[in-house]
């Protein structure tokens, strides 16, 4: 089975917005190129429901797969190597991930659902540098989250692993 | 036929979950990737709607209802463990995970085997900690069952057995590295390696005080064991060798170095129980004879190195009684360095035997002549490095066909092959990928070699440029590290052309060679090792790095050094210098013997004509 550039698939989103997209855009997500290897082209006639993205979570999606749909897909096996401490983000995903921060986990979960490591990847990273270099409390802050530790707990922490602390 | 939406969300729990580094709570991950069995399906969809029950994910239809709940549920928090441990996993300054850590207990959890997976034992205020940390009764986690990755390497002056006692609590550890820790010794690392059944690598290079009994625990305790490097551990016995091969099956990579204590006997079992090896460096076992070498070829099918330096016991026999049918296709680096007692024939049997040699290390085997090295022309693009210093017998016959044969070499080192002229070196210019070429004490060569390296940018392919260099209408010679020590006859006319077109020259050694012993010169010339003579002082002439730069624009200034040139040479040399800007500055000084791996690049300027 041959994916030609100008092959086009509906998706659907669980607000009920039918998209269509090219099929090499599509598969970028593996779920949903898993999905078409298994159930074959006549699968792809048919509108696809994406039911845990919304419409305006999936265009964003989409627009960053458009993006990338040249990117030379990784090795299956390259995981140890993609988790390479290293928060350094190619411009153009920067300027993508410059959305509010409601937006941002939305692109998370819906890149870890269809499973676009490398989208997932991008908003891990970006999310990271929005960690660097505060304090508990300015993360708390950030991410509004609530301390469920005792202030004895926090200090047992704190204590237990200030080897962390020394420079 | 199956409808879309279930289908998927099977395929969802088999495929998707991310999960960066160790996972301790292994709550949402499946066990199985590619059987979506029917059974299964029915907990997976329930899983996701159970797991995903603080996130609009897995609520299809109740769009308001989400919208609802994201008011009082702030994003974050609705993220599942292994989205933030791919998010915590992005951090790598300990501060970093450790305020993590103290955000909230969901965070604490997915952070603390991150922060704890490879301790900083870096400073002995750390190790202090560290220890105070593992020691204590009550711990908020179990700190130690975080602990995979110890390394001791940087405080290994000072560290003794008593710095490492309160270390041993820690049972999953799977790389211990103990490089250079003189003050170990068996009690401690017995304690170390006792019911650490996780260990994947243990290096106690240099950790003289270790013997057998160590070893009889680590065979005893670590059966997945995949790394040893005991190099430089001479109290250790063959016995307990024999018992760590027939115990640690699983091994793979076997560093032995300078253990000159070793015999036949453990070489075997290790050859006889290890098939799985990949790697075994036996430098300097001076007692290692024939067959544990046939053996570890026959036996080890995967086998891609090889480093058998200084064995100098080894004769052809080791290769000739290699089974003629058999061949070697992972074997990639063999190095025979002084294992002078080989002939030609050992030579062709292993080049037969092992086409896809990329690696090869004969230097300082005397006996070779030009047979050996048209043997290993037989290797054509698959060699990649190919050092024959010392091989005094080699001719031009010989390098000039091997040249034709393997135009992928990109290092070559043919050191105090006297018999070589011009004719073999204005060949080797001409090898496309070359970075570095050693012709020291090759006192027959002349300018005229010099002239051909320093031209062969004209001869380089477009496959040389890659997208990050300058300048890809002109292709840049490929040229590195040049060392022409002792070539008497050389002059400064011709590296003066030398230095200006091969703008990524890092290293030029010209020690011994009398019109470069000049003062205007030294300032630009590394300082000479320590242990030199007053003599070798006194003819010591290398550039690397700066000094490159530093030498180029000093011989550019002179007006006299370009004087006897012909007019061509001339406009090569100064367009050369004009390019120079560009190239200054960025090179630093390479002085490890690295290995050449870059494959082939074609890059977007491939294909692109000149």
């Amino acid at each position: 089975m041959s994916s030609t550039d100008d092959q086009t698939i509906t998706l659907v989103s669980n607000d009920n917005v039918s998209i269509p997209v090219a099929l090499k855009v599509a598969e970028r997500s593996m779920l949903i190129k898993n999905m078409l290897e298994d159930i074959g082209e006549s699968a792809m006639e048919s509108p696809i429901p994406i039911p845990n993205v919304n419409e305006q979570v999936l265009k964003k999606v989409i627009e960053w797969c458009e993006h990338h749909k040249d990117d030379p897909a990784t090795a299956a096996d390259d995981d140890s190597d993609s988790r390479k401490k290293t928060t350094d983000i190619e411009e153009w995903d920067q300027k993508f991930m410059q959305v509010d921060q409601e937006m941002l986990f939305e692109i998370i979960l819906a890149s870890n659902y269809l499973d676009i490591k490398p989208l997932l990847d991008v908003g891990c990273k970006t999310v990271a540098n929005m960690i660097k270099g505060k304090s508990p409390e300015e993360i708390r802050k950030t991410f509004n989250i609530t301390n469920d530790f005792t202030p004895e707990e926090e200090e047992q922490i704190r204590r237990e692993n200030e080897w962390a602390e020394d420079r | 036929m199956r409808g879309l939406v279930p289908r998927m969300a099977a395929i969802s729990t088999a495929n998707a979950p991310y999960r960066a580094s160790p996972d301790p709570e292994g709550d949402s991950q499946s066990s199985s990737s590619n059987s979506p069995a029917r059974q299964d399906y029915e907990e997976s969809d329930f899983y996701t709607g159970n797991n995903d029950s603080q996130s609009s994910i897995g609520v299809p239809t109740f769009q308001d209802m989400a919208v609802s709940r994201e008011v009082c549920e702030p994003p974050a928090n609705r993220l599942p463990p292994e989205v933030l441990i791919s998010i915590l996993s992005k951090l790598s300054a300990p501060l970093d995970l450790l305020n993590c850590m103290s955000v909230s207990k969901a965070w604490a959890r997915n952070s603390v085997d991150l922060l704890w997976h490879r301790p900083a034992c870096t400073n002995w205020n750390k190790h202090g900690f560290i220890c105070r940390t593992l020691s204590s009764p009550n711990p908020y986690f179990a700190y130690r069952d975080f602990i995979k990755r110890l390394n001791l390497a940087t405080l290994a002056d000072t560290v003794n057995d008593g710095s490492v006692i309160p270390l041993s609590v820690c049972t999953r550890i799977e790389r211990l590295t103990l490089t250079s820790c003189k003050g170990i010794t068996d009690s401690g690392l017995i304690g170390l390696l006792t019911d650490s059944s996780h260990l994947l690598a243990l290096d106690i290079s240099g950790d003289k005080q270790i013997t057998a009994a160590s070893m009889i625990v680590l065979a005893e305790n670590c059966p997945r064991l995949q790394g040893l490097n005991i190099s430089s551990c001479e109290n250790i016995s063959n016995e307990a060798m024999i018992a760590v091969a027939e115990n640690c099956r699983y091994i793979k990579r076997l560093k032995l170095n300078n253990c000159k204590q070793l015999d036949d006997s453990s070489i075997l079992a290790f050859a006889k129980n290890c098939r799985n090896i990949l790697e075994i460096d036996l430098h300097q076992c001076q007692m290692i004879r024939d067959q544990p070498v046939t053996e570890l070829l026959v036996n080890g099918l995967t086998l891609r190195e090889l480093r058998l330096a200084n064995c100098d016991l080894i004769t052809d026999a080791a290769f000739l009684n290699l089974p003629l049918h058999q061949t070697y296709e992972h074997l990639r680096i063999l190095d025979l360095t002084s294992c002078s007692r080989l002939t030609d024939r050992a030579i062709e049997m292993i080049i037969d035997v092992a086409p896809r040699l990329r690696n090869l290390v004969f230097a300082k085997c005397k006996n070779l002549t030009d047979v050996a090295v048209n043997a290993i022309s037989k290797l054509g693009k698959n060699l990649h490095y190919l050092h024959l210093g010392h091989c005094g017998q080699i001719t031009d016959d010989a390098v000039i066909k091997l040249v034709a044969s393997c135009n992928r070499i990109r290092y070559i080192d043919l050191g105090c092959c006297t018999h070589l002229t011009d004719r073999s070196v204005t060949k080797l210019a001409s090898l496309p990928k070359l970075r570095r070429i050693g012709l020291v004490k090759c006192s027959q060569i002349t300018d005229a070699s010099v002239y051909a390296l320093a031209q062969s940018r004209a001869r380089a392919h477009d496959q040389n440029v890659r997208p990050g260099d300058r300048f890809p209408h002109h292709p840049v010679s490929s040229l590195e590290r040049v060392h022409l020590s002792y070539c008497t006859n050389l002059t400064l006319d011709s590296i003066v052309i030398l230095l200006n077109n091969c703008l990524k020259l890092t290293h030029l050694s010209l020690t011994g060679v009398v019109a470069f012993l000049r003062p205007d010169l030294e300032p630009y010339c590394r300082e000479a090792p320590a242990e030199f003579t007053e003599h070798q002082r006194n003819v010591f002439c290398v550039f690397s790095g700066v000094g490159v730069t530093g030498l180029r624009r000093h011989l550019n200034s002179i007006p006299n050094a370009l004087g006897d040139m012909d007019d061509d040479q001339t406009m090569t040399g100064m367009m050369g210098a004009a390019a120079l800007n560009a190239a200054d500055e960025e090179d630093g000084d390479a002085d490890g013997d690295e290995e050449l791996e870059d494959g082939d690049n074609t890059g977007p300027f491939g294909g692109m004509a000149t």
